[in-house]
């Protein structure tokens, strides 16, 4: 029995060292307390090496789990993510208000400019109302060509455009086969989807991320190796790759309701950027499509729409004019003018007081333009900071039709070759 | 020789085969230790719990990952405490097979039952005080099945809850019956049954004249055979917590999560699937409650083994007890091994 004590006695101090290793390589407590929450939350002990999310998202004022949720306190990795929102993207349109939102962030007035997250969940890249309402008219699911459903149900009761709500649309409740066809094969494209192939072009968050992460590396010439699930950023200047995960992969056969991948493998922008069977100017594949495409065009104006072309309305006499007129312009005097904010956003231009600047036709303010002393304007790409210089219609050569300003009409004379 | 606090607290001499791990298992011994180890520990996880809702789970995360060896400390309780409802099952199972129970040992029978009582609602309580949503749906229905009792129902929830349905009332009370009410009643119980078991005159075997052998052990030789069993014990459960943390899930919201399988405790997944027969009164209060009155009354209802039997195992004097509490045993682990398998 003496031994047996002794023998207990020696088992019992290696297993105390044994602890007590186990205790000095633990992963080491990293606290942090955001300014914005006052909270401690430990998430860095282990995720110490991310990249900061962007400059207007400090890790020192947010944290972590003020946008991401989970436990701030759990140092073991299932408990710490069991309450994450959205699981690896807080900005998913199922959890986006409780990430993102909040009235000093994105679901203020629109007053504030700061109603992001509703113009987002009911403009047509998310409700796809336009595209469902015209499949299920030219099926026989519907009378007219009016937008009844989205992808999800919304309600916009201070919407200006006569649709005050959208229902869900699900395709398995559809008779027509053509319909849930359509359903499996063709609604992969809507911001609350995932991407239809794993990795590669198509890949992207869903959500606020799908555009505002870049997933996709604008280097063409090697293989793209950031994936949805390795980029931790947020930014403004989205350059047109990511627009090209779900735009120009490809076509559709209304008859077999299938979409047929682009099978070119371009290695250059001027190939990569649009299908190979359209025309297009220099500006429209040497700009990204943000440099033109305004934040309501992109992101709605908070009504909803059963059709794109309600709210897609840039064209080329935006900022180049009619031969019988300059393109409109504003002289920015209010410092607290949106032009001012969203320059800051994404600082590619000093924007000063008294500079003027191009607008739209909705007075929607194109702030990385300039009109320049001697007449000319300039245009500074919001992703790439080239600048560019160009010249109105009225005044030169062109040969356009006044009444058709579509870009088809500006296409015969200024596509590129390629 | 004057003998220290320890050895004066144990008889001078006792019967060297009783004596032996093969007779007693070392089961009441283990159940004491782990008394006490749950007192320390609990002890020390009291200086960072805080029994509110909304503090209750995070503060056992601040202890679980961020205290140095708090995470150790947790662990070691929460096996400590399923241990001492496990050796406690075996030390009953034990004095029954071995017929121990044989008056004038009989009082002692029903202290030992007692704190199996005890020891299972002191796990119970202890399961609740995490507070995360693993406990929600067991205490909604550990609770419900106190106000499914007929007339006294209502105030025995109202007793338990302290409210119309579980909240912070509940969580307080809850922690002043584990940290405070069971753990005194449980201990002045054992330090009863420890006592009887002097009283009646230490452990049960046949008078001298009808004995195999006189053959006896000093209180020495059985302190240090206690001090190999502690040792031992505390290696394993030191490796068990250092291997296998205690279960945290995430702190109980306000709003009610459908996440996960809905379960009982592991020692009352036998009541879980009884329930699933009817009504829950009859299946799960009574049921349980006359299982446990007719293991209480072994003693009284089944004839005992003879003097000459006593104090090995299986004797033939109480055949029909044994095979009562092992066919009870039986059912209930089979009805936790059926609630277990997943549902088809």
């Amino acid at each position: 029995m003496r031994r047996l004590i002794v023998i207990a006695s020696a088992l019992l101090l290696l297993t105390l060292l044994g602890i007590a290793w186990q205790e000095a390589h633990r992963v080491k407590p990293v606290a942090l307390t955001p300014t914005l929450t006052g909270k401690v939350e430990y998430c860095l002990s282990c995720h110490g090496d991310l990249a900061q999310i962007s400059k207007s998202h400090p890790v020192q004022t947010f944290g972590c789990v003020i946008c991401h949720g989970g436990e701030p306190l759990a140092l073991d990795k299932n408990l710490a993510h069991s309450t994450l929102r959205g699981g690896a993207n807080p900005s998913d349109f199922s959890v986006v208000q409780a990430s993102c939102g909040g009235s000093n962030c994105h679901s203020g007035t629109p007053e504030s400019y700061s109603d992001h997250i509703q113009r987002a969940t009911t403009s047509i890249q998310a409700t796809y109302a336009g595209a469902i309402a015209v499949m299920r008219y030219a099926y026989g699911a519907q009378s007219g060509k009016g937008a009844l459903f989205g992808v999800n149900a919304v309600q916009d009761s201070a919407s200006t455009s006569g649709i005050t709500s959208l229902g869900a649309f699900d395709p398995a409740a559809e008779t027509n086969p053509q319909l849930q066809l359509f359903g499996q094969n063709c609604l992969t494209c809507h911001l609350s989807a995932q991407p239809m192939q794993n990795g590669g072009r198509y890949d992207h968050f869903t959500g606020c991320a799908a555009c505002h992460t870049p997933t996709q590396s604008t280097d063409l010439t090697s293989v793209n190796t950031r994936t949805a699930t390795s980029v931790h950023e947020l930014t403004t200047a989205i350059s047109y790759t990511q627009c090209d995960t779900c735009h120009n992969r490809g076509n559709y056969d209304l008859r077999t309701m299938t979409f047929i991948p682009r099978t070119d493998q371009p290695t250059d922008r001027l190939h990569d950027y649009y299908q190979p069977i359209g025309q297009f100017t220099t500006c429209e594949v040497a700009l990204d499509c943000i440099d033109c495409h305004t934040r309501t065009e992109a992101m709605g104006d908070g009504s909803l729409y059963g059709s794109k072309y309600d709210i897609q309305y840039i064209q080329c006499q935006t900022c180049h004019g009619t031969l019988t007129q300059l393109p409109q312009t504003k002289t920015l005097t209010d410092p607290n003018d949106l032009a001012f904010r969203l320059a800051g956003l994404n600082p590619v231009v000093n924007l000063q007081l008294g500079d003027t600047i191009l607008v739209t036709s909705k007075g929607e303010p194109l702030w990385n333009t300039k009109v320049l002393p001697d007449g000319t304007y300039e245009l500074v790409g919001k992703a790439t900071g080239q600048i560019f210089t160009f010249k109105p219609v009225m005044g030169s050569g062109c040969q356009q039709d006044p009444n058709d300003q579509s870009s088809a009409s500006c296409h015969k004379c200024h596509s590129v070759q390629r | 020789m004057r003998p220290s606090f320890v050895h004066h607290l144990h008889p001078p001499t006792i019967p060297a085969r009783q004596a032996r791990l093969r007779y007693t298992l070392a089961a009441g011994g283990l159940a004491v230790f782990l008394c006490l180890v749950l007192l320390v520990t609990g002890l020390l996880e009291m200086f960072y719990y805080i029994p509110t809702p909304d503090q209750a789970a995070a503060s056992i995360q601040t202890l679980s990952f961020l205290v140095p060896y708090g995470g150790l400390v947790r662990n070691l309780h929460y096996w400590a405490a399923q241990f001492l409802v496990v050796v406690t099952v075996v030390h009953l199972l034990r004095v029954v097979f071995t017929g121990a129970y044989a008056a004038p040992r009989r009082f002692n029978y029903l202290l030992g039952i007692g704190l199996l009582v005890f020891a299972i609602l002191l796990d119970f309580t202890g399961y609740v005080l995490r507070w995360d949503e693993g406990v929600r749906w067991a205490l909604v229905a550990g609770t419900n099945l106190a106000k499914s009792i007929p007339l006294a129902g209502n105030a025995l929830y109202a007793m338990l809850v302290g409210g119309s349905e579980p909240g912070p009332a509940t969580l307080i009370r809850f922690y002043a019956w584990h940290i405070f009410g069971l753990t005194l009643l449980a201990g002045t119980l054992l330090v009863w049954h420890l006592f009887r078991i002097r009283r009646d005159g230490g452990i049960a075997v046949p008078p001298p004249a009808k004995r195999e052998t006189q053959e006896r052990i000093t209180r020495y030789e059985l302190v240090r055979r206690e001090v190999a069993a502690m040792l031992l014990a505390s290696v394993a459960l030191l490796i068990l917590s250092a291997f296998a943390p205690a279960p945290l899930a995430e702190p109980i919201t306000a709003t009610a999560s459908l996440s996960g399988t809905a379960r009982a405790p592991w020692f009352f997944l036998w009541v879980q699937e009884l329930l699933k027969l009817g009504s829950p009164f009859l299946w799960g209060v009574v049921v349980p409650l006359a299982v446990l009155t007719a293991v209480s009354l072994i003693p009284y209802a089944f004839p005992k083994p003879v003097e000459a039997e006593l104090g090995r195992w299986f004797p033939k004097g109480n055949r029909l007890a044994q095979i009562c509490i092992a066919a009870l045993g039986l059912a209930i682990l089979l009805l936790t091994v059926l609630a277990l398998v997943p549902a088809q």
